[in-house]
């Protein structure tokens, strides 16, 4: 089992309720994507799942282990597992890309080596390796303040390719790249989990992204789960009733159904485009 | 290994080491650090018996009536100069500064007045002008005013031009006059780091006025002068309370500008609320009043008695001493107030990042604060107490003050800093020291560097006159050939000083353009 959520609630400290009554479980392995409308929820889920907040009530268990019971010392070995990748990637402007990077393996380095790889990058060849899996190779040395906001995101994704978490969360890991790289990139964070047996839980903002690379798709609404069912049996009735309050249309990853790239669309979706 | 893969930088970074380690070395040995002298038996049994005498500080009530005369006297000096020097400042700042200008012109006219300005610390000019207005606040209140002035208006000027330059560009480019482009597209993004930098430089202007009385310029720095002179510990004690005391108090009131600066404007069509309304009555109140209580007569600065003293005065210094020895002498001079400054600072960034680290601030705060609180000057007659005169009295005299003002500094940038980045990386278990190492510290560098050379360029001048109480380098050359009235040799030191501290800030400047 690689979490379990049982009757989860988040209450924030102004009163509001960002999450309700939420019970998932995914084995190790599975990828799930997350939709639904914005202020759903999804954010909070994934940073109950992240250990980064304690839920108000019910039991978060991740990877094995309860973080709500854990010492500071085993929360820290927790926490080395798992991944995630950022909408806004949270990388100083000064850092260097490598650094950035490399910095996804601190959790696991020994002190004196996150240390001495300030002065001297010490895994240049592993940095190329997950940079050139995101297009970036020749980005190595830049510093990240001189990347484009797309360039950024995917140095985000570089370092928890790098981190090799066995839970790997994205929140909106895409928002910032265009349709064929967001494509692309969300293909390659799926490809990582099952190359390497670990959990993906990712945000989506694109329903025909979710929909078309995701095996099981979790729709959230109002801090409940919606549905959770597997890519296939996810109709039209239930995304419209998903996004009732965002108006007509579903939220597509490319807004011009013409352009759409056809191994994106899938019957559910290329109809509720049309 | 790949050649690819070899990191570019490593080569200029290592380069750069050794290079400041070629320049920092010799220097080192310049300013004689000798950690040793702070554990010598002699010493401490003279500085232990000094700090004994402390306790308990002077509480008779003659003494405490000069001391709240003086009080109230530097207070009135501050305030006084920093309303010159804000008068001075704001127009200067307006024609030095890139901000808001369509093209990046610099006017070198406004800028070189303004290096001369603060070229000179305001102890030189204090000195000087007590000469020709004769002992009492007015020379104070004129040396503060042209020094801070200078200063302020540089600040001033590259604090509008390190905001957001876009929001002012955009208004040009509808049209918007200059000045409106930056009330409107700069002010709102800066105002809280212009109030709490004026507020801050008040609080120097009132640790500047405590030193003025050295040179006999009144306030509290003549009873401390006195009280120093004749090892009363109690009453430096008690003038050391006092001084803690003013800059508390300046420090809360700073506070206050600054959280009220947060708080979002009242709902009506007049942004001003008490508060501000308040302060525009408040201010003007306390310089007027300052000015009176000092009693200064500004018809007599400007009288034609003044103008042929200032004249003659002048005049005495226009034929500096160039001959090859005294030269000489003060080549060596001003190497060892280089180094004093350059140790100093060094010294007092490593003291203060340490102080600003630990994330339970309260008794760091305190402690810097009281380090921050007693002027460079005084620590210097302490000091030199404790490890005999000389270069290494100023460097740790320098060390200590500055260590107070960086580490608040650094503390506060650290805590501005975003905190997106560190929590990530504890989030995948990244210890957090390392999390500090590479999520805080990048975003905050930039910063801690503009502090530290700021603080360097302000420290070099400070340097320069430590020397007036025994601490080394051009101020010792200074002090002596004044007392002596030879104007020519005492003219050359001050040009060596002027040119010191323009070599300085280029060199700062030039620093942090790499470090950016």
């Amino acid at each position: 089992m690689s979490l379990a959520l049982a009757g989860v609630g988040l209450t924030y400290a102004n009163g509001f309720a960002a999450l309700d009554g939420i019970s998932l479980r995914a084995d190790q392995g599975e990828c799930i994507a997350l939709i639904g409308p914005s202020g759903a929820g999804k954010t909070s889920l994934l940073s109950l799942l992240a250990t980064a907040m304690a839920p108000s009530v019910g039991e978060v268990a991740v990877l094995a282990a309860t973080p709500a019971g854990l010492g500071a010392a085993a929360l820290k070995k927790l926490r080395r597992r798992i991944g995630t990748v950022y909408q806004a990637p949270p990388i100083p402007g000064r850092q260097r890309v490598v650094t950035a990077v490399l910095a996804g393996r601190l959790g696991q380095w020994p002190l004196w080596q996150g240390i001495a790889s300030l002065f001297y990058p010490l895994d240049v060849p592993g940095a190329r390796r997950v940079l050139a899996r995101v297009d970036l190779a020749d980005k190595l040395f830049a510093r990240c303040d001189e990347l484009s906001g797309g360039q950024l995101q995917r140095v985000g994704i570089a370092r928890v390719l790098y981190q090799q978490a066995d839970l790997i969360l994205a929140d909106e890991p895409v928002s910032a790249l265009d349709p064929a790289l967001a494509l692309a990139t969300v293909r390659l964070l799926v490809d990582e989990a099952k190359s390497r047996g670990a959990t993906l839980v990712a945000s989506l903002h694109a329903v025909d992204l979710a929909l078309s690379c995701f095996s099981r798709i979790v729709g959230i609404k109002a801090g409940q789960i919606a549905f959770d069912r597997p890519a296939g049996e996810v109709s039209e009735a239930m995304l419209s009733e998903l996004y009732a309050s965002e108006g007509q249309e579903l939220p597509m990853l490319a807004t011009e159904p013409r352009f759409s790239p056809p191994a994106v669309a899938t019957d559910v979706v290329t109809r509720t485009a049309c | 290994m790949n050649p690819a893969d070899r990191d570019p930088a490593a080569r200029r970074r290592l380069f750069g080491f050794l290079a400041a380690l070629a320049i920092l070395w010799p220097l080192f040995r310049m300013a004689e650090v000798k950690p040793g002298a702070l554990f010598d038996a002699a010493n401490l049994k003279v500085i232990g018996h000094f700090l004994g005498a402390f306790l308990p500080p002077e509480t008779g009530a003659e003494f405490l009536a000069y001391l709240a005369r003086a009080t109230l006297e530097t207070l009135a000096i501050a305030s006084a100069g920093m309303a010159l020097a804000g008068l001075l400042a704001v127009p200067l700042a307006y024609l030095a500064s890139a901000a808001g200008r369509e093209k990046p012109a610099l006017n070198p006219l406004t800028r070189s007045l303004l290096t001369v300005l603060r070229g000179i610390p305001e102890l030189v000019w204090a000195l000087l002008f007590v000469r020709v207005f004769g002992l009492g606040p007015a020379a104070g209140v004129l040396a503060l005013g042209l020094t801070y002035g200078g200063m302020l208006a540089k600040v001033y000027a590259e604090i509008l031009e390190s905001a957001d330059a876009a929001p002012a560009r955009a208004l040009r480019l509808n049209g918007a006059s200059r000045p409106l482009a930056i009330l409107y597209g700069l002010l709102p993004q800066v105002a809280k780091e212009l109030v709490s930098y004026t507020v801050y430089r008040w609080e120097c202007a009132i640790r500047a006025s405590v030193v003025m009385g050295f040179v006999g310029a009144g306030g509290l720095g003549q009873l401390m002068d006195q009280a120093m002179k004749m090892l009363n510990g109690g009453e430096a004690a008690s003038i050391l309370l006092t001084f803690m005391l003013l800059v508390f108090a300046a420090d809360g009131l700073s506070g206050w500008l600054r959280r009220a600066l947060d708080r979002p404007p009242a709902k009506r069509a007049s942004p001003f609320g008490w508060r501000s309304l308040g302060l525009l009555v408040a201010l003007p109140g306390v310089v007027l009043a300052s000015f009176y209580f000092l009693g200064i007569g500004f018809g007599e600065l400007f009288s034609l008695e003044a103008a042929r003293s200032i004249g003659e005065f002048v005049a005495g210094f226009l034929s500096p001493d160039l001959s090859a020895e005294w030269l000489g002498k003060v080549a060596k001079g001003s190497l060892e107030t280089l180094a004093i400054s350059l140790v100093g600072t060094l010294f007092a960034a490593i003291g203060g990042l340490l102080l600003a680290l630990p994330p339970w601030r309260a008794p760091f705060s305190f402690l810097l604060n009281s380090l921050r609180s007693v002027p460079e000057l005084v620590w210097a007659t302490i000091t030199a107490l404790a490890v005999g005169l000389g270069p290494f009295a100023g460097a740790l005299a320098l060390a200590l003050h500055t260590t107070g003002v960086l580490g608040r500094l650094y503390a506060e940038a650290l805590a501005n800093v975003p905190a997106a980045p560190g929590r990530a990386l504890r989030l995948c278990g990244v210890p957090g020291s390392l999390a500090f190492l590479y999520g805080t510290l990048p975003g905050a560098a930039p910063q801690l560097i503009a502090y530290t050379l700021y603080r360097w360029e302000m420290n070099i001048r400070m340097a320069a006159i430590l020397g007036f109480v025994g601490a080394g380098g051009l101020g010792q050359l200074l002090y002596f050939e004044l007392s002596l009235f030879h104007h020519a040799q005492a003219s050359t030191v001050i040009v060596a000083m002027l040119l010191l501290s323009i070599a300085v800030d280029q060199a700062s400047a030039w620093l942090r353009q790499r470090m950016r």
